[in-house]
């Protein structure tokens, strides 16, 4: 069970709702909604969506395989857990691109957690995120529902945030008094100050429950709202398995329950809105092909990325696959990545946000290499 | 740079109380704040803190034992719900041993004289994180902090680095106690019955990556694979050493012989799970046998990557992110002359940080502690009426507020969080949500009875004229107060 104590830590499930449309700014509001759900830790790509016609799959792994999954196709299976998914799947309303990665191969957590955020090839060498950058092309203000700001979305305009306190005998601070602190700073603090006197004047409704679920449904209701956010960054932590990682029970199927169980929330509270939304996971990287000693996937390369909203036309599992056998294996361990996720990330905002992928190439992801996979994914 | 004492003591400590006697001579002070002995402060009163609420590793792991026999008892037996209830709350005052250490851990920052000790403490805290666990980690985490961290404090970092390493704390929240050698014994019995036992490499790449040398270094995934063959044998699960023991006890062979529990929990090598052979690191061959793991923290505790990585971490946390080479050089220099001598860098630190016009952005923990110590607000309960401020029960023992608060502020050494700790940068502590959390805090140490009043504050303090104004500007005492401790003249420093 998590409860609202683990929510404010690092390694908590966290919410950030951000991209209220401002009138006067641009002629006609962004429609499109992006979810990005973060699930940190490192997905093992290769347990949520098993290469089932690949018999070096079995050559590899003898226990990590579910062994009921759902057949996609003649090469893919799902996990039995991703109930919801599949129904979307079934219904062309969610695609999965696998064997792919952003472009880290060095197999940290908090170096790969900043290149999946900034989008950039060397980590912590900016201060925005993809996202964060692809709201200023759109023009679309920032606004967060967490404690902290993610990195993901820091460089949209103004950005903000929202999250309510819980300490005890304590109110919210009055504007009168927080303009007379925001006179003694400036820079950052002086705009969050500024922006935190006018929250307290017009404080949205109150979030209760802290956990994956709620925040799933407390996002999808917001984005619902014609002036609502469009963007939504959800975090669901615990995906490092190194250690008794389960197949087709255990932790890590249990936590693709939770996955599947939040995609069902954002469709469920998006309403209509669904229509208008992609969904989007991202993960640091995936996990050795191999399993380690503990029944469990050490850091690797190569992992899935899940797909879901009215956005998609047609379901499809988009792969150049590149095979398992020890040979096509990233220094002979590693899921290949042949899809830079980076590519991904630029459909779903082309989609979204009705940019040109030539501009998404130039001023969100600032590398010509990355190409334009829009086709295969929203037909 | 740092004329006004009162500053100074921010800059590398928590500040002076009003009560404390601002030394004439501050580089005695500073001398002192080295190697002087220091006295640690009351549970609820401003006086030693009581030895009863000291635990030793062994008193925790034996709290541990019981909380889980009462859970093992509540799951397995049929038992009354009033049974149940009462088994809870005897698992539960085993569960205070971690509010007592965040309570010590408050105090001695508010009220203790090594406040440059206190802050290298929160420090090394972060450096070295454990992430909680309310079930079982919870219980040793204040032991790493309170007693192998504040005590290798003074001694050489290839101390602290193998003890930290070894603590059962790390080796359980890093999965080194899932770490066993593909050779190992076990390994090959566990494959004779089906069972999958071998190699874990996370704390081994973390040891290398976040405590010692950095990525800079280049090693290989060899070397970290070799590193997880010396680790393997290291460590107890903390979930269920006591179910372990017994499955060892019957085990063919019987692994661990006589061992009684205590010894099996308190030495964390277990022979049957090593790697035999020699294993090669970053070039250096090593030993099997658990010898072999302090030859390989010593090694790492000694490369140039971990004096370089270090003294820039070390820079960043107290002169502040915008630390320049030249002042890193001179911790690092410190550094190489000692061989890590953690007293020496400390110094180094000291020096360096006296000099710099950088400013730090404080983390939320920090600015909340020298804003209770500096204001000279009531935090200790000493009676009933006095109301205090985080929340003693009235039979004197600590509650959950010390620890909701810092939780709340995002800044607990006891939450579940990532191996790498706490960020250092500004951009991370400042959103509109971490800024509303300083206002109510700095409220609550308001309403706590402060003896400085906001106006005082910003004299001691010589803030700048335009927060001067500010504060002259709140309606009243509370808002004057809020005003200098929300300042960017208190926030950074």
């Amino acid at each position: 069970m998590i409860n609202r104590r683990h929510f404010l830590s690092a390694a908590a499930p966290a919410l950030a709702l951000s991209g209220y449309p401002v009138h006067g700014f641009t002629k006609e509001p962004v429609k499109g909604r992006i979810v990005v759900i973060m699930l940190q830790g490192g997905m093992d790509g290769l347990l949520a969506v098993p290469p089932i016609g690949d018999d070096d799959l079995f050559k590899q792994r003898k226990a990590l395989v579910a062994s009921n999954p759902l057949k996609l196709n003649p090469l893919f299976g799902i996990h039995p857990n991703f109930k919801n998914f599949s129904k979307m799947l079934k219904s062309n309303e969610a695609s999965i691109v696998h064997a792919t990665s952003f472009p880290y191969t060095a197999r940290s957590h908090f170096e790969g957690q900043n290149v999946s955020q900034t989008g950039s090839k060397i980590p912590f060498s900016t201060d925005t995120g993809w996202l964060g950058r692809a709201m200023d092309v759109a023009k679309i203000t920032g606004k967060a529902l967490s404690l902290d700001a993610p990195l993901l979305i820091r460089g949209a305009p103004a950005f903000d945030n929202f999250y309510p306190a819980n300490i005890g005998k304590t109110q919210a601070p009055q504007s009168e008094l927080l303009n007379l602190i925001k006179n003694t700073h400036d820079g950052e603090v002086m705009v969050a100050i500024d922006k935190l006197s006018q929250v307290s004047m017009n404080s949205p409704s109150r979030l209760r429950a802290r956990d994956s679920l709620s925040l799933a449904t407390k996002a999808g209701e917001s984005m619902r709202e014609i002036n609502g956010p469009r963007v939504a960054v959800l975090t669901i932590p615990e995906f490092d398995d190194h250690s008794s990682i389960g197949s087709t029970t255990g932790h890590h199927p249990k936590l693709f329950t939770l996955l599947d169980n939040v995609f069902y929330q954002l469709r469920s509270a998006l309403k209509e809105q669904w229509d208008n939304t992609i969904v989007l996971t991202t993960t640091e990287f995936g996990r050795t092909v191999q399993e380690n000693g503990s029944a469990g996937t050490d850091h690797g390369f190569g992992s899935v990325g899940l797909l879901a909203g009215g956005l998609i036309n047609k379901s499809s599992v988009v792969s150049n696959w590149p095979g398992l056998s020890s040979k096509d294996l990233y220094e002979k361990r590693d899921l290949f990545a042949t899809i830079d996720y980076r590519s991904v990330c630029a459909a779903c905002i082309e989609a979204a946000f009705k940019l040109d992928h030539d501009l998404i190439v130039d001023k969100v992801f600032k590398d010509k290499k990355i190409t334009r996979i829009y086709e295969h994914i929203f037909r | 740079m740092y004329e006004n004492k009162n500053n100074w003591a921010r800059k590398v400590g928590f500040g002076f109380r009003p009560d404390d006697e601002v030394p004439s001579n501050i580089d005695v002070w500073n001398s002192n704040q080295l190697d002087g002995k220091f006295q640690l402060f009351g549970l609820n009163k401003v006086g030693l803190w009581p030895e009863e609420h000291n635990f030793s590793i062994e008193q925790r792991l034996n709290r541990l034992h019981k909380h889980h026999r009462y859970i093992e008892k509540t799951n397995k037996e049929k038992i009354s719900l009033k049974e149940k209830k009462l088994l809870n709350q005897v698992s539960k005052r085993e569960s205070d041993v971690h509010l007592y250490d965040v309570q010590k851990l408050w105090n001695s920052a508010i009220y203790g004289n090594d406040t440059f000790k206190q802050r290298l403490l929160h420090f090394w805290a972060n450096h070295f994180t454990v992430g909680g666990n309310v079930n079982f980690r919870n219980y040793v985490i204040g032991d790493l902090i309170h007693n192998v961290i504040y005590e290798n404090l003074d001694g050489p970092f290839d101390d602290l680095l193998y003890l930290a390493t070894t603590h059962p704390g790390m080796l359980d929240y890093l999965d080194n106690t899932a770490n066993s050698g593909e050779n190992s014994k076990e390994a090959i019995n566990f494959r004779k019955i089906g069972r999958t036992a071998g190699l874990n490499d996370n704390l081994a790449r973390e040891l290398m990556e976040l405590h010692t040398v950095s990525p800079a270094k280049n090693y290989t995934e060899t070397d970290i694979r070799n590193a997880a063959k010396v680790l393997a044998g290291w460590g107890q699960s903390l979930t269920d050493f006591v179910q372990r023991y017994n499955e060892l006890k019957i085990q063919k062979g019987n692994p661990i012989g006589n061992m009684s529990l205590k010894e099996f929990t308190l030495s964390p090598y277990i022979k049957n799970k090593a790697e035999p052979g020699k294993k090669v690191i970053m070039g250096k061959p090593f030993p099997a046998g658990p010898k072999a793991l302090r030859k390989l923290t010593d090694m790492l505790a000694q490369d140039d990557f971990t004096a370089q990585n270090l003294s820039k971490k070390l820079a960043i946390h107290f002169i502040g992110e915008n630390a320049n080479k030249s002042e890193i050089k001179i911790i690092y220099d410190a550094w190489k002359a000692s061989k890590g001598d953690l007293v020496k860098v400390h110094e180094a630190t000291l020096k360096v940080t006296r000099a710099t016009r950088v400013k730090k952005f404080l983390w939320p923990s920090t600015w909340m502690l020298q804003g209770i110590r500096v204001s000279g607000a009531n935090f200790m309960k000493e009676n009933k009426s006095a109301g205090g401020f985080g929340g003693i029960r009235d039979d004197g023992t600590p509650n959950y507020e010390p620890l909701g608060i810092l939780e709340e502020i995002g800044h607990s050494f006891w939450a579940s969080r990532q191996p790498d700790g706490y960020s250092e940068k500004k951009l991370d502590w400042v959103s509109t949500e971490h800024l509303d959390r300083r206002v109510r805090i700095a409220s609550r140490i308001f309403n706590a009875g402060p003896s400085r009043s906001g106006e005082e504050i910003a004299n001691l303090l010589d803030f700048s004229d335009r927060t001067k104004v500010a504060i002259s500007k709140g309606r009243n005492s509370e808002e004057k107060f809020i005003i200098a401790l929300c300042s960017s003249d208190f926030m950074e420093i």
